[in-house]
């Protein structure tokens, strides 16, 4: 697709100038990739570089320091001690210690059992004189690999701060060398909420995300080249052990030799199912959102508190309370069936959950009674900071309602709102909730449900997931493969909308 | 004012009347349908005549008795777990998230945008996978079971610095020039937290305050794995989807209703006093957000 | 000095043991931590404190009761035997996953003699798996039957499926039985139709083979009764028996909802054993599963607190304790004793789960992966248009076990009947996973099959010929181009694949 100068551009109508961002997306793929995987050869270089740079430097300052800095290559913060910084010396010398004995006590073992994950499995033995089995449990796979993860992390940090500590000896010499101070624990202390107080400040979210967030998501990818299932725990059944890409091979199998579904063409189906369902569930719950937004802003209407408060009962109302509530309203004997049956308006009672067409439109219905308030709250908020003489000299101009808010609501609230439909759409195809409490995935899907747990038609990734890890077998290995397949969906159109939406913004700046 | 332009005035104040009228049938419309599903629930727990679930919505007999009922019940502990839950994760969570935020919106570091980027990647995996793990760790600190409430809190409050985006955008809109102002006058970075920006920032605080009291509160998936069937570590999702268990459902289905009520008072209440602020902190976070 | 402490060790280690030996006692106190059913948490705990205070072994325990249903014990477990309850409750289709994630200890010689001597026969069965007992025998009554209003359905209608559907449409009521389970509609294979589902599992809780007919001309008849239900506007998908609150005439449930049908329905409540369908001008009469709940114990790291809680789960299955649950629950005992007792014989619900045991099947252990391949039969069945649909169905639940076998490299197929091959109808088809496999061969005019790698299923040619063992089979000389197997004698035969030949032995 060839390229239109700006003039070109802004004669095309609004249409083609999406298709025509599209299009230039998608023709600038193939360079795009090989721009990857350039910067990834960059990347790369620049990692060798700045190892031999780093080593070099640790090489010089070992050569040409004072004896006070050579002894901090083997004891660390010594060189800070021994200037009279003592608070960093002491924080240097403590983390050496930690480490040291962590690694000796414990984390040596964990490294040296990641190869095998657990040698020695569970035995049972016969006694006899209590005429029972007794149980010996011995490696744990599982803790294996977790605490062998945290020791890798343990000691890429050590490595750092190992560094650091070099670095510092370094400026402390050049310092004390020109002839200045160096600071002080007082002011060390002082620099924790000055200069460097982000650092302060994010310490402790970054701890937090990086040993709940961080070391889960590392355990559950390399679970994807393991066994681990309920058969193979890893403690108490059986040890559970490396095995290469095959469970890669076998999620990627189009074809089953029994002729059953196979997990490939199982997951595509699901996944077409997710996109349809994030897609609409964005759209409805944008506009309906939006549109009673602006019925309850609109001037003259009375009781804007209360109309937005009983909408936002759904927020307020946990979602297992509603939802399983009002899934059972919705059954085939539920009293939705039973209210239009004796009105006469049906003689027999609507499949809302029974067929999939049916369950697929109801769970999209319903999920705009859930969706609706969070965007009627957000939209509030940012049409009453619409300037309102652009409505003045609109209506002065004689634009009728409609055209109000074609030319200046609905491009005002994409503008600002368009990050949020993204995150929306990722989050509708993440949405657990509504599909677990409605319909829990039915009405299944017979052709999906051979060796993947009860598929049904509602399923969404993120539950089939959760019947993966919850069925019959526990397929834990097979859930962190689907669990990396979703992630490269999300990244995937993450990517295409973010590459297309910026021009979208700045497009519709306002003239 | 001539004729005609009288005559369009009326018109056009008719067709405002009409418009309006047509609104209030529309948001009358609206209000019913998004109160009958609570209104019925409402309704279930007072039913006293039976405790399973029936096809009809007014109770044939109205009682207290499933609310006195829930008093016997494990329900009072489930309630104060909760309560605790979200207290302690609501001012935790808070002070993480802002750390977070304002770090990210005022300060200018070499690996700003990196970490942000890695968060924006880490958010992609679907959370649900790190369950199994989440619970191991906790079993290993002996966080779960009867102590499920404070690992509970943890697991909730340590990841909470991945959600900045909205009051990162709340601090983008605050002027820097105002930070700038105190720096010259002498005041370190945390004074000009706590003395410039906190006070311009109750909207966003509330706003989070408010979104972290909510979340456990409905939290059900996660909060059973770490009850792990022990009654004095359940949450109130736990503990009330217990009793709609094939064994349970029969004997407490409108007991269930009754825990639903009270459930959801605490949080309505709160929504119907903030929800101004909520409305303040979540536009101006998604306005740069 | 090493050998002399060796010496001193043995010594002490064997004087232990003979003073164990003798005393052998297990007084002590024991915390453990209990998983039973919300409606026998009060009960078990008075149960257990009153174990404390009799029992003669001095044994004391520290218990902590937890409410888990029955269905709910064996998801939580595999979750984390480690932390799961010591000893629990569990329904009996949970027994092979419990097995797979060695959540159960197994009894002891002298425990499973206990329990042969004391509890009912098909629960002994059920809770034996390759010759190993691994739970106590709980309740025998879970089985399912029919709950009805009278007021709608006249009693002269409860034998037939098709006066049924006809009552509840007109009456526009509905029937609700819980389809989309294959539990209950397994039923409809089992009874006078007379289709079979039984897994061959090993001491793993995975499945070694499965004898299973349910793609068949039988299957086919079964498949059309359900048919009748599946497609009238009367069936409603649901086991509650609350359903009669909304709309239901008929509710196919368990002693479960026993209580609460009569609550509801008052004198109206008919019970009654399930109904027959009519096809072809034949009436066959649905069966269905019985079942048995079970009391485990969890693998335990201690012998004395293993046996210790086996006089526990004695106990808590014994004659008293299972009377006072039928007195205060209706649970229909296991125990032997507590069965002859008059008032369980005088339960008309315990009756009606009796009456329908006859036309079921015994549930024994099976592959936890049947369960949803079995759920879809309904769905698929509803959708189907034709006779040649209803086919596809049964062709496709075939499918979805053989992929559930993961039959490997060694695997063989029996294919035919070894009771009668020249009869479609009696087609019983044999997987041999791995290792062996005990056929019982009955007295026919053919009796003899064909042995195929999984891989030559659609051709008509036998796999090998058999090596050890060629005696115990008829030389059917250079007249057998399909290599097929006649066995000389009816009886019952051991067949061994070891990856390179075939050995037949008689047993």
């Amino acid at each position: 697709m060839a390229q239109l100068s700006d003039l070109e551009y802004l004669k095309l109508s609004k249409g083609r100038r999406l298709g025509y961002r599209l299009g230039r997306f998608f023709a600038k793929i193939p360079k795009s990739t090989l721009q990857v995987f350039q910067r990834i050869w960059e990347f790369l270089k620049l990692c060798v570089t700045t190892v031999g740079r780093e080593a070099k430097d640790i090489i010089t300052t070992f050569v040409h320091g004072d004896w006070k800095t050579k002894l901090s290559y083997l004891v660390m913060g010594f060189g800070c001690l021994a200037r009279g910084q003592i608070l960093r010396g002491l924080l240097f010398l403590l983390f050496e210690i930690v480490f040291i004995g962590y690694m000796v006590l414990s984390g040596g073992y964990w490294l040296s059992m990641m190869p095998s994950l657990g040698k020695v499995g569970p035995t049972e033995e016969y006694n006899e004189i209590y005429d029972a089995y007794v149980h010996t449990y011995n490696d744990n796979s599982f803790q294996i690999l977790l605490y062998s993860v945290l020791t890798i992390f343990f000691i890429i940090a050590f490595i750092y701060t190992w560094r650091v500590n070099i670095r510092q000896n370094k400026m402390a010499e050049k310092i004390l060398a020109s002839g200045k101070k160096l600071k002080s624990s007082k002011e060390d202390l002082r620099s924790m909420v000055d200069e460097s107080f982000h650092k302060t400040l994010l310490s402790l979210p970054l701890t937090g995300i990086i040993i709940f967030t961080v070391l889960p998501i590392i355990f559950m990818v390399l679970v994807a080249f393991t066994n681990y299932d309920g058969a193979h725990d890893g403690y108490i059944n059986n040890l559970f052990h490396w095995v290469g890409l095959d469970n890669f091979n076998t999620m990627l199998n189009w074809t089953n030799a029994s002729g059953t579904q196979s997990y490939a063409a199982t997951f595509g189906e699901i996944l077409s199912w997710t996109l349809m369902w994030a897609f609409f569930a964005t759209l409805t719950n944008y506009f309906l959102g939006m549109f009673v937004a602006m019925a309850i802003n609109k001037k003259g209407i009375k009781g804007k508190k209360l109309w937005r408060t009983i909408l936002v009962m759904t927020i307020a109302i946990p979602q297992f309370i509603s939802l399983l509530y009002v899934s059972k309203m919705f059954a085939k004997d539920g009293i939705v069936n039973g209210a239009l049956m004796s009105l006469g308006w049906i003689t027999k009672a609507l499949p809302f959950w029974e067929d999939a067409t049916w369950a697929r439109v109801s769970v999209i219905i319903i999920n705009i009674w859930i969706g609706i308030p969070y965007l009627m709250l957000m939209a509030t908020g940012i049409l009453m900071n619409i300037p309102a003489d652009l409505y003045e000299s609109a209506r002065i101009d004689g634009a009728n309602p409609w055209q109000q808010y074609t030319r200046i609501t609905l491009p005002y609230m994409l503008f600002i709102t368009g990050p949020y439909l993204l995150t929306s759409f990722t989050g509708n195809m993440n949405n657990f909730n509504v599909i677990f409490f409605l319909t829990g995935g039915a009405p299944t899907n017979p052709a999906a449900s051979s060796a993947s747990g009860s598929v049904g038609y509602t399923d969404l990734l993120i539950t089939w997931l959760f019947k993966i890890t919850t069925g019959p077998e526990s397929k834990y290995y097979l859930a962190s493969v689907v669990g990396i397949m979703v992630f490269v969906v999300v990244a995937l159109i993450s990517l295409i909308v973010y590459n297309v939406l910026p021009s979208i913004k700045n497009e519709e700046d306002f003239q | 004012m001539s004729e005609t332009s009288m005559k369009r005035h009326m018109g056009l104040r008719a067709s405002r009347t009409l418009a309006n009228t047509l609104i209030y049938i529309l948001l009358i419309a609206i209000s019913i349908i998004w109160l009958i599903p609570f209104f019925c629930i409402v309704l279930q727990s007072f039913r006293v005549e039976s405790t399973w679930q029936v096809g009809y919505v007014a109770p044939k007999v109205w009682g207290l008795d499933n609310y006195q009922k829930l008093f016997a019940t494990d329900f009072p502990r489930w309630y104060m777990n909760t309560f605790i839950i979200s207290v302690f994760t609501a001012l935790l969570q808070t002070v993480i998230v802002l750390c977070m935020s304002y770090t990210l919106s005022r300060f200018r570091f070499k690996m700003r945008k990196p970490l942000m980027r890695f968060m924006l990647i880490l958010g992609m995996f679907p959370g649900m996978l790190t369950m199994i793990i989440l619970y191991r760790v906790l079993k290993d600190l002996g966080l779960t079971q009867a102590n499920a409430v404070p690992g509970l809190i943890l697991v909730y409050v340590a990841s909470s610095g991945m959600g900045y985006y909205v009051s990162k955008g709340f601090f983008d809109t605050i002027p820097k020039s105002l930070d700038e102002a105190a720096r010259v006058d002498g005041a370190t970075r945390f004074q000009v937290l706590r003395k410039i920006i906190l006070p311009l920032s109750k909207p966003i605080v509330i706003y989070t305050v408010l979104t972290a009291f909510m979340g456990p509160w409905g939290d059900y998936v996660f909060a059973r794995y770490i009850s792990f069937g022990a009654s004095a570590g359940m949450n109130v999702a736990v503990g009330l989807y217990n009793w709609l268990t094939p064994d349970q459902i029969n004997n407490n289905y409108t007991l269930f209703c009754a825990g639903g009520v009270l459930v959801a008072i605490p949080v309505t209440l709160l929504f119907l006093f903030l929800q101004k602020y909520y409305v303040e902190g979540v536009t101006g976070g998604a306005v740069k957000g | 000095m090493k050998k002399i402490l060796a010496i001193v060790l043995a010594a002490v280690l064997a004087l232990s043991m003979v003073s164990f030996a003798s005393a052998s006692s297990l007084a002590g106190e024991y915390d453990i931590k209990v998983w039973v059913a919300d409606a026998v948490v009060d009960l078990t705990e008075a149960q257990i404190k009153r174990f404390n205070e009799t029992n003669e072994d001095g044994i004391k325990f520290n218990y902590t009761i937890e409410k888990m249903g029955e269905g709910d014990a064996a998801s939580s477990m595999v979750l984390d035997v480690e932390a799961g309850a010591d000893i629990y409750c569990f329904a009996q289709d949970q027994l092979s996953r419990l097995l797979t994630a060695k959540a159960l200890a197994k009894l002891g010689t002298k425990a499973a003699e206990f329990v042969t001597a004391n509890y009912d026969a098909d629960s002994v069965a059920s809770v034996t798996v390759d010759g190993t007992m691994y739970a106590y025998p709980l309740t025998a009554d879970n089985g399912y039957f029919m709950y009805y209003d009278k007021s709608v359905i006249p009693d002269e209608d409860v034998d037939s499926l098709e006066k049924l559907i006809e009552d509840c449409e007109k009456a526009g009521k509905y029937f609700s039985f819980d389809l989309k389970n294959v539990w209950y509609s397994a039923g409809f294979f089992f009874g006078d139709v007379g289709c079979t589902s039984s897994w061959v599992m090993d001491a793993d809780g995975n499945a070694k083979g499965v004898v299973d007919n349910f793609n068949s001309d039988k299957g086919l008849v079964a498949l059309k009764g359900m048919k009748k239900l599946l497609d009238s506007d009367a069936w409603n998908n649901s086991s509650e028996v609350s359903s009669f609150e909304s709309n239901s005439a008929i509710v196919v449930s368990g002693t479960w909802g026993s209580t609460t049908a009569k609550q509801i329905l008052g004198d109206n409540l008919g019970v009654a054993d399930l109904p027959s369908y009519n096809v072809d001008g034949n009436d066959y009469h649905i069966g269905s599963f019985f079942g048995f709940k079970l009391m485990g114990i969890k693998p335990q790291e201690d012998a004395v607190k293993n046996a210790a809680l086996n006089k526990l789960a004695q106990y808590l299955t014994g004659k008293e304790c299972s009377l006072e649950r039928h007195a205060e629950n209706g649970w229909g005992p296991a125990n032997l004793e507590a069965q002859a007792d008059e008032a369980v014989k005088a339960d008309p619900i315990l009756a009606a789960v009796y009456a329908q045991k006859e036309y079921g099947q015994v549930q024994l252990a099976i592959s936890g992966a049947w369960w949803n391949i079995g759920n879809v039969i309904a769905d698929e069945a509803k959708d189907a248009t034709d006779e040649e649909g209803l086919k596809q169905v049964l062709v496709n639940y075939e499918n979805k076990i053989n992929e559930s076998l993961k039959l490997d490299a060694n695997a063989l197929l029996f294919v035919g009947a070894w009771n009668g091959w020249n009869n479609a109808d009696e087609n019983d088809t044999y997987y041999l996973k791995d290792g062996s496999l005990t056929l019982d061969v009955p007295e026919s005019d053919y009796m003899g099959g064909r042995i195929v790698k999984p891989a030559d299923w659609g051709t008509d040619k036998g796999f090998a010929q058999v090596t050890t063992g060629a005696e115990l089979i008829k030389d059917l000389g250079a007249d057998n181009p399909d290599n097929n197997i006649v066995f000389a004698e009816p009886g019952n035969y051991t067949v061994t694949w070891d990856g390179e030949a075939i050995t037949i032995v008689k047993n």
